[in-house]
């Protein structure tokens, strides 16, 4: 399709309640199929392969639920964006419907490597846990500055000087609350369930047993020196007009 | 008792995060029936792992159609893995379905799919983790009744003390006729045995528990099935059968999983049946008659399906896709309408003639990966022995082709071990991949860089219920060992790849489609020693199995090996797929004099009685084929 109009529709979605437990790719082979039922005329590689053009945010843990994942999909058509997320939220499974839909720049840079800065909210349930114990634990493998942990067979080091940003406990009943900023390097990403599970193994938590979590990706953002650029921000949605 | 029927996700849920692949168990798919309203609740079960069984177009159609009855409802179970089994059993959670996250043990009526005899372990599993009594004859009054079909209810002898009732033959109808017959029969408060007698008046159903297992001078000691005295049920049962295949919904898989599982993609069966009469072949015998689909019920079938789903890939399922009278139509409509879509077409295996090649490259849209052909016999004298109808110059002509068309490797599928077959037919395997070998070469070109190819995939023969080749015996292990070493040694370009199936596995493919009811003992024994998932290549435990056999009196040589007298009776005579057992005979005796049969979907009635028997006919699309 050497000249064929291209327009780069970015989308917001979620990812809700059971499907926490799907895997990226899971996910991906899901939209992609949600993308072809919705009939939006989108536009495909030239490669053997022929593979649609959509490009995914980072991958977000198994396990965890989020409100701010991101693709960006070529379409050859300038659909109304509203038209667009209608249809899509009508072809995807409302557990990953998106929630919002607008035209970024062309050139935009690629969400994956674009997107540093995520907020985390994430609720503890247990015994012996309480949100101070949890705070000082969090601060203590802070201190250390890194956490050794293994991915599978693999041993893996999270370099926390670069990517724990902030932290924030608060009891509320018998749940702790705790909002968590990261950022992702060359490196990787920091995962929340990593940096709690490491939490456990601190002095502040000794004994203590965690029975349930549930972790949500709340917001994710670019880091531009002290300014955190949002994915739909008025410097890169442009409108078809 | 049966459990009561509520949604037990809840306890599921704290699982999900310990175990691999989790989405296996999540559910509320693309496409998914969710609405499960009942009252009558079925729950249809693929003894497998998820991404294995969610595949399998036969439950898809069966859970359309029980979803489609008023007042009747339908959902679906996969055996979970190792480890969330395992966790199920620790937290006291019993196996679920994906719908309603029921306990399978609460609904009415459990359908299992027999897709081939090494689901056996798997099944017993199943029932376990349900908590459903393993033996139909130790189930309480108010339980599940526990059904199954499929492709390997042909000889369902060993499996079915597990079933209160088996479906033979195309299950679309059959299903809901029982599912009517327990639910009515429910609602009248009948007792159940009562239900059982009720299922087996109807058409295509035997009840296993109705009929004695007789061993005298006319049989094996595998024995045979007569009527209990006093039930009235039939001496034998006939399969049902689709005659009206064409009106059925061409594409009933509308599911879309999460995962990728094993064929991801939508599947159109544009065919059913295959008169070809390989004699080796079991589905060949028993899904006749032939029919096919027309060609606008399968372009706009694909299109709706298609756009159903957002599949990326269509797949033209039948036991003989290049074998439709339409093909080459079907494929030029399909291919100009997908193409520039990104969406591929593919053909399981192709007719191993030069139209088999075209319509490989019809839809390969440039692609070249490897191309498969299955000549299963060396020579010419052991391919007319079973009757595949290639011959050597058919081979050459497809190799040519598609070299020529571009691509350079080949696959070549073989058999070993089929009856009559000598050192020279074995000699003649690697002979042949030679030949085409040497073609490509001549095509493409020598040296290493020409990327020219041949595989050669060897399996051993396994004797099936209701072929010609049933009363054979199976080559023994030591000399499959020996014809294997015979043909490694002869094959020495190392630009012919030769790979061999688990000889193991055959042997027990071989002894659970020979043995009789008392096959059920070895299935249990095997599944008591751990044995499951013996279908996958690292879980089959051969060792576990031949103790479990030593532990009930059943050796595994004899059973396989043996051949068993052509008058004898046989344990699976009382069910019936429509052949005729003269037929049958008669097959084997032109097999062993070398004399082929035609496919009566090109030229005349071969005579094997399934359309006298069951008042049907082949249905070919085009009129005619060839
Ligand atoms: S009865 Fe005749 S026409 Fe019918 S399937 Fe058999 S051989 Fe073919």
């Amino acid at each position: 399709m050497a000249n064929e109009q291209q327009y780069r529709l970015r989308v917001r979605y979620g990812k809700d309640g059971r499907l926490a437990y799907l895997g990226h790719l899971e996910v991906l082979h899901t939209i992609d199929s949600s993308i072809r039922r919705s009939r939006l005329p989108f536009s495909v590689g030239n490669g053997f392969a022929r593979r649609m053009r959509v490009q995914f945010s980072q991958a977000l843990p198994v396990g965890a639920s989020s409100k701010a994942e991101y693709y960006d999909l070529v379409l050859t058509e300038p659909i109304e964006p509203e038209v667009a997320l209608e249809r899509l939220r009508a072809s995807t499974p409302s557990a990953l419907a998106p929630t919002k839909a607008a035209y970024v720049e062309r050139r935009a840079p690629a969400l994956e490597a674009w997107l540093t800065r995520s907020d985390w909210h994430a609720e503890l349930e247990g015994t012996g846990i309480t949100a101070e114990a949890l705070d000082a634990a969090i601060a203590a493998v802070a201190e250390t500055g890194a956490i050794h942990y293994m991915r599978g067979e693999k041993p893996k080091v999270a370099d926390l000087t670069r990517t724990l940003v902030s932290w924030q406990c608060a009891q509320s009943g018998d749940v702790v609350e705790l909002s968590l900023q990261t950022r992702s390097s060359n490196e990787g990403a920091l995962r929340p369930a990593i940096l709690i599970d490491a939490a456990f193994s601190a002095a502040p938590l000794a004994g203590a047993q965690l029975a349930a979590l549930r972790v949500t990706r709340e917001m994710q953002a670019h880091e531009e020196g002290a300014r955190l650029v949002n994915p739909f921000d008025e410097n890169l949605v442009i409108s078809l007009t | 008792m049966r459990p009561e029927r509520r949604d037990r996700f809840r306890d599921l849920e704290p699982l999900l995060g310990k175990v691999s692949h989790p989405a296996r168990y999540l559910n509320h798919e693309w496409g998914a029936v969710e609405d499960q309203p009942g009252p009558f609740h079925v729950c249809m079960i693929y003894p497998d792992v998820y991404e294995v069984g969610q595949p399998n177009l036969g439950i898809a159609i069966l859970y359309n159609e029980l979803n489609k009855v008023e007042g009747i409802s339908c959902e679906r179970s996969y055996l979970p893995w190792y480890d969330m089994g395992d966790l199920m059993r620790e937290h006291g959670v019993p196996l679920l379905s994906l719908e309603a996250s029921a306990p399978v043990a609460s609904f009415d009526m459990v359908g299992f799919t027999l897709a081939h005899e090494l689901v056996a372990s798997n099944i017993v599993e199943t029932l376990d983790l349900a908590g459903i009594a393993i033996r139909a004859d130790e189930r309480d009054e108010e339980d599940a009744i526990v059904v199954a079909g499929g492709p390997s209810a042909w000889n369902c002898e060993p499996v079915s003390p597990m079933f209160d009732a088996v479906l033979l033959g195309d299950g679309e109808e059959g299903i809901v006729d029982m599912a009517r017959c327990v639910r009515d029969c429910r609602a009248q408060g009948v007792s159940r045995s009562d239900i059982l007698l009720a299922l087996s008046r109807v058409q295509g159903v035997y009840v296993p528990s109705l009929y004695d297992v007789v061993v005298d001078e006319t049989s094996t000691e595998e024995g045979y099935a007569v009527p209990k005295p006093g039930s009235g049920v039939p001496e034998v049962v006939l399969k049902r059968c689709l005659q009206d295949f064409a009106a059925s919904d061409p594409v009933p898989q509308k599911m879309v999983p999460y995962m990728g599982i094993v064929q991801d993609r939508l599947a159109m069966e544009v065919l059913r049946g295959c008169a070809r009469g390989c004699r080796f072949c079991q589905a060949g015998m028993t899904y006749r008659p032939v029919r096919e689909r027309n060609a606008d019920q399968i372009v706009e079938g694909t299109l709706r399906g298609l756009e159903l789903t957002g599949n990326d890939e269509v797949s033209l399922t039948s036991l003989s896709t290049t074998d439709h009278s339409q093909c080459a139509l079907v494929l030029n409509r399909l291919t100009s309408e997908l193409n520039d879509r990104g969406i591929r077409v593919s053909i399981p295996s192709q007719r191993l003639d030069s139209f088999g090649v075209d319509m490989a490259a019809a839809v390969s849209s440039g692609r070249r990966g490897g191309l498969t052909f299955a000549p299963e016999a060396g020579t010419q004298r052991l391919r007319d022995v079973i009757n595949k109808n290639v011959t050597e110059e058919n081979l050459e002509a497809a190799a040519r082709n598609a070299f020529e068309n571009g691509w350079r490797r080949c696959k070549l599928y073989f058999m070993m071990g089929l009856p009559t077959e000598t050192d020279e037919d074995i000699l003649a395997i690697t002979a042949a991949a030679k030949k085409v070998l040497e073609i490509g070469r001549e095509v493409v070109g020598r040296g290493y860089k020409s990327g020219v190819q041949v595989s050669i995939s060897v399996a051993v023969f396994v004797p099936k219920a209701f072929t010609p080749f049933q009363w054979c015996g199976q080559l023994n292990t030591e000399e499959v060992r020996r014809r294997q070493q015979l043909m490694l040694h002869s094959a020495k370009d190392r630009d012919i790849r030769i790979s061999y199936h688990d000889a193991n596995v055959s042997v027990l493919e071989a002894v659970l489609s020979k043995l009789g009811r008392r096959g059920f003992d070895l299935i249990m024994a095997a599944w008591k020693r751990g044995c499951r998932f013996d279908a996958w290549t690292n879980e089959f435990k051969f060792d576990e199995w031949v103790a479990a056999g030593e532990e009930v009196g059943i050796d595994f040589g004899e059973i396989a090996w043996r051949d068993l007298p052509l008058d004898a009776r046989l344990p699976w005579d009382h069910t019936s797929p429509g052949i005729s057992k003269g037929f049958l005979k008669r097959e084997w005796r032109r097999a062993l004099a070398g004399v082929t049969t035609e496919d009566c979907t090109f030229a005349t009635c071969a005579g094997c009685g399934v359309c006298p028997s069951l008042g049907v006919e082949n249905v070919i699309a085009e009129g005619h084929r060839g």
